[in-house]
């Protein structure tokens, strides 16, 4: 019985998304995050061991940065997320990364801490303002910037992908259903099916 | 209000927790006079108007402590520092200095 | 508008004028008042709509029940408030100016009983002498007690405003933010320009109106810009400005407030005007505006004359009597006086005449004609009368005539059926002071313009004191460029197209003396001249004092029409220039926001997020009874079937865990990881108990001080590598504690090298407690690791795998007093492994156990939680001062040892029971020595935690008494006055189950 393996299941027990045009919301679930934070002293450390490895600078303000289906989100002074799909080979970023960043950084695995959901097409701005407290026009927010802010008050890491525009958002895991139920109610207005 | 947090920009005042003033610091826990500094330190506080240095935590932020320098009758703020350089400058500066 | 316009001939809109107005007349709309059908036009307000159907009464006042009808055609409205719609969506005070019809709509009048036309407590209007400032005070002094129960419900039944519906407001509000550069704030003609301006410079502009249609009182006026009338202006202007991509116009949108930091509030009536909100669309909208630059372009408010029967039907504003006809197409009377003191008087009559009204007189309070009044009375030969004033207007449900007293004195009688006034002209400045600007007195337009305020506002048109057309625009326009070019935006030139350059003179007249009848000041809360000399009289003479003790100013208009007309009036009365007398600060909200918009999306079960725990679907399934605690909502009890109570159910969840195991999901719990090469030292700084010694692989129970000696909080530090610690908190204290950990980290000791990571939902965590716990573990643990006593024995930790591979943690921790284990995974496979456990403890009996039964086991064990950290406790107080260390520094070291807190007279941790076993003890209760008085300098202390404990059969509890440790076999009363209890209880040691500690780690 030991060896029968467990399934994972969502975070989202209560899935119903609107039929919105110009809007896409999907479930990221299968991905393996990590956080990585930098030794005292060991900053320009990290920063080389992480550009050796895979050839990105980690961002120093809140910013994306992407190599190769990896990337790095700016978590906090000194801090990151790096985050990957875990793939047929089942990566899993903090055994990957705690070898790689010994001696540099601290590695923690938050691959279940976290759950994603990726927001995207024309009505995403018009949905996460009913929530988001920050600016995302084009003009202040751009592919590659973070925000860590709340959304509906529920805590995020937010970011945006491209210009579509694509935004995920990390939350606590056990806020899923509610930031979703918050989207769903946010999006109702902009639905096909009155 | 608004607060130009120093790592993620100017956000509301929703994201972020006061909690006191800055100004004071936290004594030698092994001095003779220690129950009486801290004391001092726990409890009393002055309430001058103007500027005010100030204790902030971006919670819903970057969990970054912040010194805050704000007129509390205007509210306007003329700086904001993290709180870790800040104490790690006046440490340094303590250590120069014996 | 040269022609005049002709009313509609057959319609049943007798006052309509058949052109003109922004009113679509294609469509036809059907509304109901007070259960008549009337019917409109799409772009009417209900005001609107009444007045072209010749309803002229529409209410009764707050006080005297007076007939009263529409001063007024937009916000400030004190008069024509309804109550509208009906059922759940009944919303009483609604403006009838602000209100838009829509078909179907159905609006009731307010305050009048049995009907608007005949209304019993208007007998009140007769007894007015009686009902003067200050009467409530006076009249109902004695007795106090029967305020609540005679005079309130009373006075509330014959005075008061509309009713709100007793149900649950059906509609969906939310909450939105928006960024700006540029913010203009009114989309009258300085707005309009201001926004062209500004968005020609590419800035972000964010343009705010709180009616319908834009225009404001350019469109208001019937005036004409650049030699067109300015209704083609403005859909020039609207056309340029919905071309532009950088700029949102927000209509319907009153900004309320403006709060630090450039941020304003304001509120959309998304749906209001439709008869119902469409699927998904909210009811309003509430923004959250904030802007680098704010053009405040709010206009200005027309101040009333003060005059006997100034409150009549009939009797309205001017500016309000030229927006029905040039913005709604419609004449609210045919046979008009028009009343003022400034040259506006003259234009409304021209503006009269050429709407096919006759106007009776011109009466102006200024003894010689200016030039253009001159002018108009030339051209339209209305008969003038100078140094006039009307001392009253007759009538009783409308207006008939006005009693004229000329210069002589002589009263003429004028027969009329609208009287329109105009007093000046208010600046709406009330954004201006929200957060502490001051304004000033202007000697030449006799009104408070801004004084000071925040530096990103500019002000602009009417509420910068430029009443004129020609000035608004080019006020607005430079407004905007400025405002664009301070964001960075290079401004682009705009010509500012031609206007009148209207006269703004005005000599001031506050009230008129020796009125005939009644002359209000506030006409929504009853405020008459008389209450304010009789306030002046009692000394109640501050601006302040004089808005309490009548009430002027405090009713849902705040006194928009009011304030400054009283001001004045003080000033008069007490021989003081009206600077001295004071002046009016405004607060948020500019007018009333409903309490649903601030709420948005968060009510009901959406009032704050939900947190749930990884077996929660698996335990919805199984019927389990679920608690709030904080966000999360916990495992309370799982009921069985026959079990007749929740005492039962848990009764059986104990047993279960003392006698085979239980299974518990403690996910919650705060769990922090922690690392760094001085992760240990960190944790030394921040725990009271030594905890160097703690070897790699195990882990040890540790309590938090907050500086000033005080519990914070407890919980357990697991020790996974050299520099590699894993702490728990308790659920409630677990945001605490980061941000403390964080505290101590950045500022207090910034020199440590250590990494915080807040890992609570990394894994889904389940205590597996009792006898058998081992034996139901060895079947889901992979067989290459040992988890027996010799191999895993108590406080060990390790990092296992379980279910062939998947990665776990597995603590060897006891919270019940069982042996016991806490196993965690990765979340997502929270609920298998939930699911596979309870199959796998099939054999052993096993079930699932929530808080309530892990209450009581840590009860019976004498641990302390939640009620014992109750921000009052030391650690000795809870029989943890041996645990303190008194060699480091750690934070609560120092202010800990104080002699108060290390008294022996203070209450500390133990046991009790009931003498009589029988009886239930109840936390709370105070604790009085046996054969004390029950008082307050008897009470040794209280009952903190209490439960039935299956395993002896008989209520126990944990309380902090006086000397507690010392007084163990004493009896003592637990005396709760409040639920009647008073209980002999015994004091006893605090562990009632297996006091030597063996079954833990045995």
């Amino acid at each position: 019985m030991a060896d029968q393996g467990l399934m994972a299941t969502s975070a989202f027990l209560d899935w119903h998304p609107p039929t919105v045009p110009g809007l896409a919301l999907e479930r990221r679930e299968t991905l393996t995050i990590a956080s990585l934070a930098a030794l005292k002293g060991k900053k320009d450390a990290l920063l080389a061991a992480i550009r050796s490895t895979y050839g990105v600078d980690l961002p120093q303000r809140p910013g994306r940065v992407e190599s190769a289906g990896l990337a790095f989100v700016w978590a906090g002074p000194d801090q990151w997320l790096a985050i990957s799909e875990r793939g047929q080979n089942n990566r899993d970023l903090e055994v990957e990364l705690k070898t790689a960043l010994a001696g540099s950084a601290s590695v923690a695995d938050l691959s279940d801490g976290r759950v994603i959901l990726r927001v995207s097409g024309d009505r995403a701005r018009d949905v996460l303002v009913k929530g988001v407290p920050v600016d995302l026009h084009p003009r202040a927010f751009r592919p590659g910037d973070v925000a860590i802010t709340h959304a509906s008050h529920i805590g995020v890491i937010l970011w945006q992908v491209d210009e579509k525009p694509t935004y995920e958002l990390a939350m606590f895991r056990s806020y899923a259903d509610s930031l979703a139920h918050w989207l769903f109610d946010a999006a109702a207005e902009f639905a096909s099916a009155r | 209000m608004r607060i130009a947090c120093p790592y993620c920009g100017e956000r509301s005042l929703d994201e972020f927790v006061y909690s006191g003033d800055a100004t004071v610091k936290r004594p030698d826990f092994a001095s003779p006079t220690a129950a009486v500094d801290f004391t001092r330190y726990v409890y009393e506080r002055t309430n001058p108007p103007g500027e005010h240095r100030e204790l902030w935590y971006h919670s819903a932020g970057c969990h970054a402590w912040l010194v805050v320098t704000r007129n509390v009758a205007t509210h306007a703020i003329s700086k904001v520092e993290s709180a870790r350089d800040v104490a790690l400058g006046e440490k340094s500066q303590g250590k120069d200095a014996t | 508008m040269a022609t005049p316009h002709k009313y509609a001939s057959n319609s049943t809109q007798p006052n309509r004028l058949n052109s003109g107005g922004l009113i679509d007349r294609s469509r036809t709309l059907h509304f109901t008042f007070d259960g008549k059908t009337y019917s409109g036009h799409p772009g009417d307000t209900l005001a609107s709509a009444l007045l072209a159907n010749g309803v002229k009464l529409t209410g009764r006042s707050f006080k005297y029940h007076r007939p009263r009808g529409i001063l007024s055609a937009g916000s400030e409205e004190p008069n024509a408030l309804v109550e509208l719609r009906s059922g759940k969506r009944r919303e009483p005070n609604t403006k009838a100016t602000m209100a838009e019809i829509y078909d179907g709509l159905s609006a009731t009048s307010q305050n009048r009983w049995p009907s608007l036309d005949f209304d019993v407590m208007s007998v009140n209007s007769l007894l007015s002498p009686v009902f003067v400032a200050g009467f409530y005070y006076k009249t109902f002094m004695w007795p106090a007690a029967l305020w609540e129960k005679l005079y309130e419900p009373a006075i509330r039944r014959a005075a008061g405003l509309g009713r709100a519906s007793d149900d649950a407001d059906p509609d969906t509000y939310e909450k939105a933010t928006a960024f700006a550069d540029v913010l203009i704030i009114g989309g009258g003609p300085a707005g309009l320009m201001a926004a062209l301006a500004a968005a020609r410079t590419n800035a972000r502009v964010v343009l705010v109106d709180e009616n319908a249609a834009l225009g404001g009182r350019a469109i208001d006026d019937g005036s004409d810009i650049g030699g067109n009338p300015a209704h083609e202006w403005l859909r020039t202007v609207e056309a340029e400005l919905a071309r532009t991509e950088t700029v949102r116009i927000l209509r319907r949108t009153t900004a309320f407030g403006q709060y630090d930091g450039n941020t304003y509030g304001a509120v959309e009536r998304v749906s209001d005007h439709l008869s119902f909100a469409a699927n998904g669309v909210p009811r309003q909208r509430l923004w959250r505006i904030v802007a680098k630059k704010v053009v405040l372009a709010s206009g200005a408010t027309e101040r009333p004359l003060v005059f006997g029967g100034n409150d009549r039907p009939g009797v309205m504003l001017a500016g309000a009597v030229r927006t029905y006809i040039n913005r709604f197409g419609v004449v609210p009377g045919h046979r008009a006086v028009v009343f003022t003191n400034n040259d506006y008087g003259a234009t409304t009559a021209a503006a009269l005449k050429r709407a096919g009204a006759e106007v009776v007189a011109l009466v102006d309070t200024r003894p010689q004609a200016s030039e253009a009044v001159k002018r108009v009375a030339m051209d339209t030969g209305t008969k003038l009368i100078l140094s006039g004033v009307v001392a009253g207007a007759i009538g009783g449900k409308r207006v008939t005539g006005a009693n004229v007293r000329t210069q002589s004195g002589d009263i003429v009688r004028l027969e009329c059926d609208l009287i329109a006034m105009s007093g000046g002209w208010n600046p709406n400045i009330q954004l201006t002071t929200h957060t502490g600007g001051k304004p000033t007195w202007n000697d030449r337009l006799h009104c408070f313009l801004a004084g000071t305020f925040p530096p990103h506002m500019t002000l602009a048109g009417a509420v910068a004191g430029e009443f004129s057309l020609a000035k608004s625009l080019s006020g607005g326009a430079a407004a905007g460029s400025a405002a664009a070019d301070q964001t960075g935006f290079k401004a682009v030139s705009v010509i500012v197209p031609k206007a009148d350059d209207e006269s703004d003179a005005i000599t001031p007249m506050w009230r008129v003396d020796n009125p005939d009848g009644k002359a209000f000041v506030d006409q929504q809360n009853d405020v008459a001249v008389t209450d304010i000399d009789l306030a002046e009289r009692e000394g109640f003479r501050s601006v302040e004092h004089l808005k309490r003790y009548t009430t002027l100013g405090m009713a849902t208009d705040q006194g928009r029409t009011a304030n400054v007309n009283a001001l004045a009036i003080m000033a008069e009365l007490t021989g003081r220039s009206i600077p001295e007398t004071g002046m009016t600060l405004a607060r948020p909200p500019y007018s009333p926001v409903a309490i649903g918009a601030f709420a948005g999306h968060h009510r009901e079960k959406s009032f704050k997020p939900t947190r749930l725990p990884p077996s929660y679907k698996w335990a919805k399934e199984n019927g389990c009874v679920f608690v709030e605690t904080g966000l999360w909502l916990r495992p309370s009890y799982f009921p069985r079937p026959g079990e007749k109570d929740w005492l039962e159910t848990v009764t059986r969840e104990v047993n279960t865990v003392r006698n085979a195991v239980g299974i518990c999901d403690v996910s919650t719990l705060g769990k922090v990881d922690i690392q760094g090469a001085d992760a240990a030292a960190f944790l030394d700084k921040i725990y009271m108990n030594g905890l160097k010694t703690l070897a790699i692989g195990k882990c040890r129970y540790g309590g938090m001080l907050r500086e000033d000696g005080i519990l914070m909080d407890d919980g357990t530090v697991a020790r996974l590598g050299e520099n590699h610690y894993f702490i728990t908190t308790t659920t409630a204290n677990a945001v605490k504690v980061v941000q403390h950990m964080e505290y101590c980290a950045q500022w207090l000791w910034p020199e440590l090298d250590v990494q915080i990571v807040s890992a609570t939902e990394q894994w889904a965590q389940y205590a597996v407690a009792g006898p058998k716990c081992r034996d139901l573990l060895q079947k889901v643990v992979d067989p290459k690791f040992d988890i027996s006593d010799a191999g895993f024995p108590y406080l060990g930790v390790g990092e296992i795998s379980v279910c062939g591979g998947i990665k776990a943690r597995l603590f060897r921790l006891s919270f019940s007093g069982e042996r016991a284990f806490e196993i965690g995974v990765p979340a997502r496979y929270g609920d298998a492994l939930m699911r596979r456990l309870m199959e796998a403890g099939k054999e052993f009996g096993v079930c699932a156990y929530g808080t309530e039964a892990l209450g009581v086991m840590r009860i019976e064990k004498g641990h302390i939680s939640g009620p014992e950290l109750n921000g009052t406790t030391t650690p000795r107080d809870v029989g943890l001062g041996g645990m303190v260390s008194t060699k480091k520094d750690f934070v609560g070291h120092v202010l800990g040892n104080r002699p108060g807190l290390k008294d022996p007279e203070r209450p500390a941790l133990i046991g009790f029971r009931p003498v009589d076993r029988s009886q239930r003890l109840r936390s709370g209760a105070h604790f009085i020595a046996r054969d004390a008085a029950p008082n307050a300098s008897n009470d040794d202390g209280y009952m903190t935690s209490v439960a039935f404990s299956p395993s002896n059969g008989h209520w126990v509890g944990l309380g902090l008494l006086k000397r507690g440790p010392d007084r163990i076999g004493e009896i003592v009363r637990a005396y709760d006055p409040v639920r009647g209890g008073d209980t002999l209880v015994e004091v006893i040691s605090p562990v009632f189950v297996d006091p030597e500690g063996g079954r833990v780690r045995g």
